[in-house]
């Protein structure tokens, strides 16, 4: 049964259709040529040549992230394995007197056995279940907990993707954000992710692609730097591996 | 081996002497400069505020003045830089526009004709006083004249070369923009000489009179003793006392 | 596109408003000095700076040139991926069509993160005027909301406020008197936006980039509230200029190599958001409609001509706003348009398509050439201001005054023989009026000038009439030429006629 708001899409998008054949169209008019069709060769696409041949090798890719991460506010932690991750999370838990924390629905995120380090805390695991308000529990959550997809020493960046597992939220509204970063997707330029999203395709591609490299901050009131506006004031990096 | 000299309206008018150490620095090095009378001015002034067909008179007297030389030096990098938009004000005028192509790569600036074409930083001058330098605007970032100057300057006897604290900045002269925004331009010029002033230099040196001129008006309103020089001014002091 | 009531005062009335404002001036220099610094660290630390500008130069100019192959691209894209995609020719279209949606999802509260496009259609003026509450939540877009003011600068919209008058807007707002403390007032938007973002019907975004091979959106910022706004709310709303495109995620990396180092002296924002569609059925937030409006209003105009084509190049960083010395002295407001700085006095009548309106934005620049120099991607800004200039004279619509002395200094410079008449004239006219070589008058066009400077006096013999003089002087002490120069000399004439002359210019 279509209702009535998607009849109203349809129209819509029956008449966005129309106009795009004639915004298109009076683009290659303006340009005075017919419209251009085919892919065109691009002539430069990406970085330049000598860029792409920068490679790190693993401690200077260690190193330099960890000075931008640090150098922007945010925190790192060097770990062996997940135990010392699971250690590291339950003493900051303590330390900050944590009553919430969430984190997304992965096998490795399980295998921490948080809810066994921390009985006294309340632990929520993203879309783990139907009827939650999720969203609330990233909010109200004192440590937002993920895993790294990739990560680039270059920026000191991470990068995450969404999923049904993996929230959005859980990397954005909690105060204090812990992200895992095995030491084996961590990669010199930020050019080796984004290849990826290329090589993957536009239908493998998730909802959302977060590059994340440090702290929330802002300086626009009288250039004066505040930390965590919107985003978590707290980020540790942990490095793994 | 015909080298002429493209005096500009400013130098011809108001600051001769700039024209006269030219000449005498490049006689001493056995390079004559000849000074075709038929030139006027670059056409700047109409260029700027969108008078195009003005521009073209006052163009034409430049392109016919140096139709002949084998090279043009001129002590202005916005009057160089001037000639560069002349293939476009003529692209419509084949004769002329075949001449301005000439020009273009034969005028330089006075800085890059001693270093480039010559291949002289050092005049033997010997000017010992504390220098300041200000790279005129399309000079330096149109015309790419960044080395030439210091290449000079560093070859001076006992100057102390003193850098100025936002050296980049434009000095607010625009040509018709310090009439028509005074304000704004007045308020660029008084920074600029803030900044001379906190060098603390007896001497504020430049490559462009127009920027020189704006600058000097400013020093002499707020009664600062700064004495300010073209660059060529400067070198060939250096070399007739040094 | 404008403020109210900004028509009524001149670029020159508006600048000389700052001028005298002390506190907007001292703000204006420390913050674009500060972005200057940041920007010229964090290129000069990663080094090859030219090379990446004309990366992004090329990459850009592609994408313009065949505009109509990969807007296409990112439509089909986009919509396969589940997004409602609208077109709006003009401002009011665009902000019809996004009051439109907002009033089919009986929505109440929009919180919006950075978008000078909805700024340029006057977006939020159309929702509230609908009964709608529009909330932005960047720190700085919010304070001038409060305010009722618009943004002074593309980064950091509130520089021209102070931390007294941003805590007594604040204050007002909480209900209680707040510190004029950065961390308390910070924390007190925090948590009342907390409360907008999670209870909003919709989110609305700006677009930094539109990537046409996969139809993803790009978002750069610092707070994390366009991450909210794309994530919280049900239904998002994404405002993006036509122009917004670059073909592929490689492209992006020369993109987020040019845009966070020339804006603030970043190496990367903090977030980086790429958004491919609504939300997947079994994810758990995003929003579950997305749309996004493509806005053309006058971008379009641009296309095809030679002269400004290249103005669509823009990346939005912010980078000519801090070098230009005349912004630094005026700040943003006196432009009278949304796009500030050297980008806006070219945007703004090249957007609206005609000049005369905005007769003398163009004429707010010493042509120094310093935001071309900063520009990431090249954008010969400093060219396209005399374009508008001489434009504005082409019509018909130069001052009249004006005209009258370009015939006059038309007239001089002819020949050589009015020249020179000129010279004499004035160095005998001036005798009455210099004084020690210099001249103080402030009368007439000489009023500006020396409102700042003394003006010199024409030397009492010209160069050209000394030169005779000077010639027959050097001929009596004529020196040979070093032969090693002038076979250098030679071998420059030689390059030069076979065409391989080293440029020795720009």
């Amino acid at each position: 049964m279509v209702t009535e708001h998607q009849q109203w899409l349809a129209q819509l998008e029956k008449k966005s259709i129309e106009k795009q054949e004639q915004f298109m169209n009076d683009i290659a008019s303006k340009l005075r040529r017919p419209r251009q069709r085919q892919a065109p060769t691009q002539p430069f696409r990406g970085a330049p040549d000598f860029w792409t041949e920068l490679e790190w090798d693993e401690e200077k890719r260690i190193q330099a992230f960890t000075d931008n991460f640090v150098s922007v506010g945010a925190h790192i932690a060097r770990v062996k394995n997940m135990e010392e991750v699971s250690q590291f999370i339950a003493n900051k838990s303590r330390e900050l007197s944590a009553r919430y924390i969430i984190r997304q629905n992965e096998q490795a995120l399980k295998d921490l056995g948080l809810e066994e380090q921390l009985p006294e805390v309340q632990i929520s695991v993203w879309n783990s279940q139907a009827d939650e308000n999720w969203k609330a529990r990233a909010a109200e959550a004192d440590i937002g907990v993920v895993m790294a997809d990739y990560a680039t020493a270059y920026t000191g960046s991470v990068t995450v993707l969404s999923s049904p597992e993996k929230g959005r939220s859980v990397s954005l509204l909690p105060t204090v954000l812990i992200i895992i970063i095995p030491v084996h997707r961590l990669y010199t330029r930020l050019g080796e992710t984004l290849d990826r999203f290329d090589e993957v395709g536009r239908e493998n591609l998730p909802a959302g692609i977060h590059f994340i490299s440090g702290p929330s901050r802002s300086s626009d009131i009288e250039n004066d730097l505040t930390i965590g506006v919107h985003g978590p004031g707290i980020v540790y990096g942990l490095i793994m591996g | 081996m015909k080298v002429s000299l493209f005096i500009t309206c400013l130098s011809d008018a108001i600051y001769p002497r700039v024209g006269e150490a030219m000449v005498r620095l490049l006689a001493a090095h056995g390079v004559r400069l000849d000074f075709p009378p038929v030139q006027t001015c670059c056409g700047q002034p109409s260029y700027n505020s969108g008078y195009w067909d003005e521009t073209r008179v006052a163009a034409k007297t430049i392109l016919e003045a140096f139709d002949d030389s084998d090279f043009v030096v001129c002590p202005s990098g916005s009057c160089t830089y001037m000639i560069h938009h002349y293939p476009e004000l003529f692209a419509d005028e084949p004769v002329w526009l075949e001449k301005a192509k000439r020009l273009e790569a034969k005028a330089y600036e006075f800085t890059q004709f001693l270093v480039q074409v010559l291949g002289i930083t050092d005049l033997g001058a010997h000017f010992p006083h504390k220098v300041t330098y200000h790279p005129s605007c399309h000079g330096s970032r149109l015309l790419g004249v960044k080395d030439e100057p210091m290449a000079l300057l560093s070859q001076v006897k006992g100057l102390e070369l003193v850098p100025l604290p936002f050296a980049e900045d434009c000095c607010g002269f625009g040509g018709t923009f310090a009439i028509k925004m005074s304000d704004i331009s007045g308020a660029m010029v008084t920074e600029k000489v803030d900044h001379v002033k906190e060098t603390q230099a007896e001497v504020l040196v430049g490559l462009d009179m127009a920027c020189l001129m704006n600058i000097a008006g400013n020093l002499r309103y707020r009664n600062e003793p700064v004495r300010v020089m073209h660059l060529a001014e400067l070198l060939y002091e250096g070399v007739r006392t040094g | 596109m404008s403020q109210p009531g900004v028509m009524d005062t001149t670029v020159k009335e508006r600048a000389g408003l700052a001028l005298n404002d002390d506190f907007l001036r001292k703000a204006v220099k420390f913050t674009t000095e500060r972005l200057r610094n940041g920007k010229k660290s964090a290129s000069e630390e990663h080094g090859n700076w030219d090379e990446w500008r004309e990366r992004g130069r090329q990459i850009r100019l592609h994408t313009i040139a065949h505009l109509d192959y990969y807007l296409n691209e990112f439509v089909n894209n986009a919509r396969a991926n589940g997004v409602h995609i609208h077109f709006a020719d003009t401002s009011v279209e665009a902000a019809a069509i996004a009051l439109d949606i907002a009033a089919h999802k009986q929505a109440s509260t929009v919180v919006k993160s950075k978008s000078m496009v909805s700024e340029e259609v006057h977006l939020n003026h159309v929702l509230e005027s609908a009964g709608i509450e529009a909330i932005e939540t960047d720190l700085g877009e919010y304070i001038i909301q409060l305010a009722g003011e618009a943004p002074s600068h593309i980064v950091i919209p509130a520089i021209h406020k102070n931390r007294y008058q941003i805590a007594e807007l604040l204050s007002k707002e909480a209900g209680e008197i707040l510190e004029p403390d950065t961390t308390v007032l910070a924390g007190f938007v925090r948590k009342k936006l907390r409360e907008k973002f999670l209870e909003a019907d919709i989110g609305m975004t700006g677009c930094n980039f539109a990537i046409a091979e996969t139809g993803s959106m790009v978002l750069f910022e610092n707070e994390g509230n366009a991450r909210m706004v794309s994530t919280v709310p049900r239904t998002q709303i994404t405002l993006m200029g036509m122009e917004r495109i670059i073909p592929s995620w490689t492209d992006l990396e020369v993109m987020a190599t040019l845009l966070p180092r020339s804006a603030t002296g970043q190496k990367l924002t903090m977030y980086m958001s790429g958004i491919t569609g609504p939300r997947r059925t079994a994810d758990a937030d995003g929003p579950d409609e997305m749309h996004i409006i493509i806005v053309d209003n006058g971008r379009s105009l641009q296309l095809g001509d030679p002269e400004f084509q290249e103005l669509l190049n823009c990346i939005r960083c912010g980078a000519c706003l801090n070098a230009c010395p005349v912004y630094r002295h005026i700040g943003g407001h006196a432009y009278g348009g949304t796009y500030s700085g050297p980008i806006g006095a070219v945007l703004t009548p090249a957007l609206n398509g005609n000049i005369d309106e905005w007769n003398d934005i163009a004429g707010a620049s010493s042509l120094c050439g310093a935001c071309y120099e900063a520009c990431p991607v090249k954008i010969p800004l400093h060219d396209m201001l005399v374009y508008l200039r001489r434009r504005k004279v082409e019509d018909g619509h130069g001052n009249k005054m004006e005209s009258m002395g370009m015939k006059g200094f038309a007239a001089v410079v002819s020949n050589s023989k009015s020249f020179s008449a000129a010279i004499r004239l004035g160095q005998i006219g001036q005798k009455a009026v210099v004084r020690n070589n210099g001249i103080s008058l402030k009368l007439g066009p000489l009023k500006g000038w020396n409102n700042y400077r003394v003006a010199p006096s024409l030397a009492k013999k010209s160069f050209r009439q000394q030169w005779n003089k000077l010639d027959q002087e050097l001929n009596e002490k004529q020196r040979a030429m070093d032969s090693s120069v002038r076979s250098r000399m030679e071998q420059i004439i030689r390059e030069r006629e076979e065409g391989e002359g080293k440029k020795h210019g720009h």
